[in-house]
């Protein structure tokens, strides 16, 4: 083993501290599918260790190899300089090793409290009873939840009701409270607005501080910027790269992720004419509540992709959803190519050529029991006339044309359009979605978080094909929550706030400061 | 694809009908002299067929992730519709289109509309509504049982081609229609699409409450063509016919291998399923299990069946 003996020295020539964890040629089949091919990992105490790679490279699975969850096919694990050729998850617990992953595993039913002591609640006996110490768990609980700045937090609530931010906190406190030494963060910042972001990167900073070692999984380049200290890459299962983050640009890392250069900006290239009748004019649509969605009116040009920027709860996709007859309107009117086409209902939407890449690809997208062929395939049936549509036969010929079609279009990374949407990475049932609008040749679109979760490759991809559909005339509306996203792709962005359009900027010269200051200005 | 994934694959084609053969196995062994012979398999099919029926209907709701409690009631009422039609002097095959076929297509949209505009559970309003048709059984009858149909309508429902009898002939070919229609048509898919996740399904443009109407219409119209063929065997329309049936569609449907999360499940197997049940109740009369002990047996292999489908489903 001497010949892998750390090197204690970086590359800037500071002496690095032992690491807890360093996984040797990793390697991991599943059906003699090769999923990790000889992956290094060192993670060392008191710093921020960033693990990248497209979806589907291999991350997660490295995670539960660390976890003990999965057994590694082949390779070395050591833990603090000892060998073990299995981890358990209790090994791993022990080793102080603690996961939190995207998908919190916090029980919303159950208070603060209760979420942090769940399974070893403290017991003192009252008369020979035993009864649980509510009094030492409150002391307990509120001296880590300080630590973690959030002294004032309402430790009997049921976590279900706080925000997603708070929920992490009490999710990370449940780690540290169990002496963790190496804490892994999966994609934590997916669903914080930018505020929450910066209060939990300064929380991972102070634990770096007190000698934490921070395993982040991340997709976002400029944040991993931020925060972390070395990275590793993974693509297709290998080690690609790893070093300080420091020394490396964004392309530098993107083409370790991808293999090439990913282009960053996708503006329209033929200027927009903007005094030609728009291709999509919305007026005066307003939730059947008047509250989420009050009296907005926007138009969006031939060749032109419209953004909603705004904070999250701000009422952005209860619009979508309004103008796509999914949520009921008080009022409002939809007019595409001079043609009023005011859907009642999602039915009459996607008739009249609408499409609707909701922000939920689990809960609102995909049919969760069909094939990425049946899930494309859906739509078709009803943007068809109503004899054929929902009343003729499935065509299983033509349908697998066009999936097919749509998985070469997208590169949707499959064993074939009859594998099951469920075994895809994310980003490609991003894709089976995307492909699954594009099949009806929609002439407005939109698309709600369209990225969400997704590496850059894919990323990269589904802005491209949204750049192209606006160049092909169609109308293109895109709501996220990514700033550099909104740049990066529209060429007008909206700012949402309690409702209502508060200003249209202009993409080419907005900013992410110009947006949020508009966004967290105060509106009537 | 490995070995596992295939045997996974397999198993949801064939596994009810293992389960089937295992079973008739078995009562071939407890009685090889009477439980084989050619006039008891027909027999076998005879009793099944008004399972069938039911659980041909019961399939749907719960292929969206529903439930029909009430087609046993349904069964009663459009039974009594019918004979009452046919005992006022109308020709059966009219009053088995109004009663059998009108009634069952009404009584399910009552169902369907229900859910739609109430927006609660299957569940609830089946339970509820399993109440009401029955009691409108018993108010339209008088709680006594109709009796005096045309013995042109008894013999034809209850008649043989070849050495089939009728009600065999009719139960599987409306399977087949129905297997047809989940797997060649638009709005069968899409019924699977609104079984496997509703929201997506509205998303995507289905008329989720559209497809809810047609599948309660769908169970509704199933379970009143197995009420004329059960006052066609009784030749009487009883007010308290179907009471339980539920049970036995239910059952049937589930040991056909259909999810109870909705959105899988295959009519094949639903058919196999009910021959399940029929083969139990057969196999246990002939060897004389008393009617309560018959009711123990059957619940327990109810169990033992779906245990062991998700068994080797978790094998996968």
């Amino acid at each position: 083993m001497s010949n892998l003996a750390p090197n204690t020295a970086g590359p800037t020539g500071i002496e690095e501290a032992a690491p807890i964890v360093r996984m040797i040629g990793i390697e991991k089949h599943f059906n003699n599918v090769a999923v990790l091919k000889g992956v290094n990992l060192d993670i060392r105490p008191g710093e921020v260790h960033v693990l990248l790679g497209e979806n589907g490279a291999g991350k997660s699975t490295l995670m539960k190899i660390l976890t003990g969850i999965h057994e590694p096919t082949g390779g070395e694990i050591m833990l603090d300089g000892v060998s073990q050729s299995l981890v358990t998850p209790r090994e791993a617990s022990e080793a102080g090793i603690s996961i939190i992953y995207q998908e919190l595993s916090v029980i919303n039913e159950l208070s603060a409290l209760e979420n942090l002591f769940v399974g070893r609640l403290p017991v003192k006996r009252r008369l020979g009873v035993p009864v649980v110490d509510w009094k030492l768990m409150e002391d307990e609980a509120r001296s880590i939840i300080g630590r973690l700045g959030l002294g004032n937090l309402d430790l009997h609530k049921p976590v279900g009701e706080m925000p997603i931010a708070h929920r992490q906190i009490i999710e990370i406190a449940k780690s540290l409270m169990k002496n963790v030494r190496v804490l892994v963060m999966d994609e934590p910042t997916s669903s914080l607005t930018s505020v929450e972001t910066e209060r939990l990167f300064a929380l991972v900073r102070q634990l770096k501080a007190e000698g934490t070692a921070i395993l982040f999984i991340s997709h976002k380049l400029d944040e991993v910027r931020e925060i972390g200290d070395t990275f590793s890459v993974l693509k297709d299962g290998v080690s690609t790269g790893h070093g300080h983050i420091s020394e490396y640009t964004n392309d530098d890392l993107v083409r370790m992720m991808v293999g090439r250069v990913v282009k960053q900006r996708f503006l329209a290239e033929e200027p927009i004419d903007r005094t030609a009748v728009p291709v999509l004019k919305v007026e005066n649509v307003t939730s059947a509540d008047r509250k989420r969605v009050r009296d907005v009116s926007f138009e969006v040009h031939h060749g032109e992709v419209l953004g909603f920027a705004g904070l999250v709860g701000s009422g952005r996709t209860d619009l979508m959803n309004c103008l796509f007859g999914a949520e009921p309107r008080a009022a409002g009117k939809i007019v595409l190519n001079g043609k009023d086409i005011t859907p009642k209902n999602p039915v009459d939407a996607v008739k009249s050529g609408m499409a609707y890449l909701t922000e939920n690809r689990r809960q609102t997208g995909f049919t969760p029991n069909f094939t990425i062929e049946g899930n494309i395939a859906v739509t078709k049936s009803v943007k068809d006339a109503p004899f054929r549509g929902t009343w003729g036969l499935v065509d299983r010929k033509a349908e697998r044309v066009i999936a097919e079609e749509q998985r070469k279009q997208l590169s949707i990374r499959c064993a074939g359009i009859d594998q099951s949407i469920l075994e895809l990475s994310g980003g490609n049932q991003q894709k089976v979605l995307v492909g699954k609008w594009m099949s009806i040749a929609p002439s407005v679109i939109i698309f709600d978080e369209p990225t969400r979760g997704i590496d850059v490759g894919a990323k990269s991809q589904i802005h491209e094909i949204i750049r192209t559909l606006a160049a092909a005339g169609k109308a293109v509306i895109m709501v996220s929550s990514e700033l550099p996203e909104i740049l990066a792709v529209c060429d007008r962005v909206a700012v949402f706030r309690n409702g209502r359009i508060m200003d249209i900027l202009d993409g080419a010269t907005a900013t992410e400061e110009s947006i949020l200051s508009v966004a967290m200005r105060d509106g009537k | 694809m490995s070995q596992r994934l295939k045997l996974g694959k397999l198993w949801d084609i064939y596994g009810t009908l293992c389960i089937l053969l295992v079973i008739v196995v078995l009562f071939s062994a407890l009685s090889p002299t009477y439980f084989t012979r050619p006039e008891n398999i027909v027999q076998i099919f005879l009793q099944s067929s008004i399972t069938i029926m039911i659980a041909l209907g019961e399939f749907f709701p719960i292929l969206i992730a529903g439930i029909d409690l009430s087609v046993g009631s349904v069964l009663a009422l459009t039974g009594m519709i019918t004979a009452q039609l046919m005992v006022a002097g109308f020709d059966p095959t009219l009053a088995v289109l109004i009663g059998g076929v009108g009634g069952g297509l009404a009584l399910g949209a009552v169902n369907g509309l229900l859910v739609n505009f109430t927006g609660l559970h299957p569940f609830i309003i089946t339970l509820g509504t399993n109440a009401i048709f029955r009691g409108v059984t018993m108010i339209i009858s008088g709680a006594s049982p109709v009796f005096g149909f045309s013995y042109d309508f008894v013999n034809t429902v209850t008649g043989f081609v070849g050495f089939v009898p009728v009600p065999v002939i009719f139960a599987l070919s409306f399977a087949a229609v129905l297997w047809f229609f989940t797997a060649k048509t638009r709005l069968g898919r899409n019924i699977y699409a609104v079984g496997g996740n509703k929201e997506s399904a509205f998303y995507s443009g289905i008329d989720v409450k559209l497809h809810t109407l047609i599948v309660f219409m769908i169970s509704g119209l199933c379970a009143g063509l197995a009420g004329v063929l059960s006052i066609a065997r009784l030749g009487a329309a009883e007010p308290a016919a179907g009471t339980g049936f539920e049970t036995y569609a239910i059952a049937a449907v589930i040991i056909g291998g259909t999810s109870f999360f909705g959105g899988k499940g295959r009519i094949p197997s639903v058919v196999i399923g009910g021959l399940i049940i029929g083969t139990i109740n057969n196999g246990l009369n002939i060897l004389r299990v008393p009617t309560f002990y018959q009711l123990v047996v059957m619940g327990g292999l109810i169990i033992s069946a779906v245990a062991l489908d998700r068994l080797i489903a978790r094998m996968r």
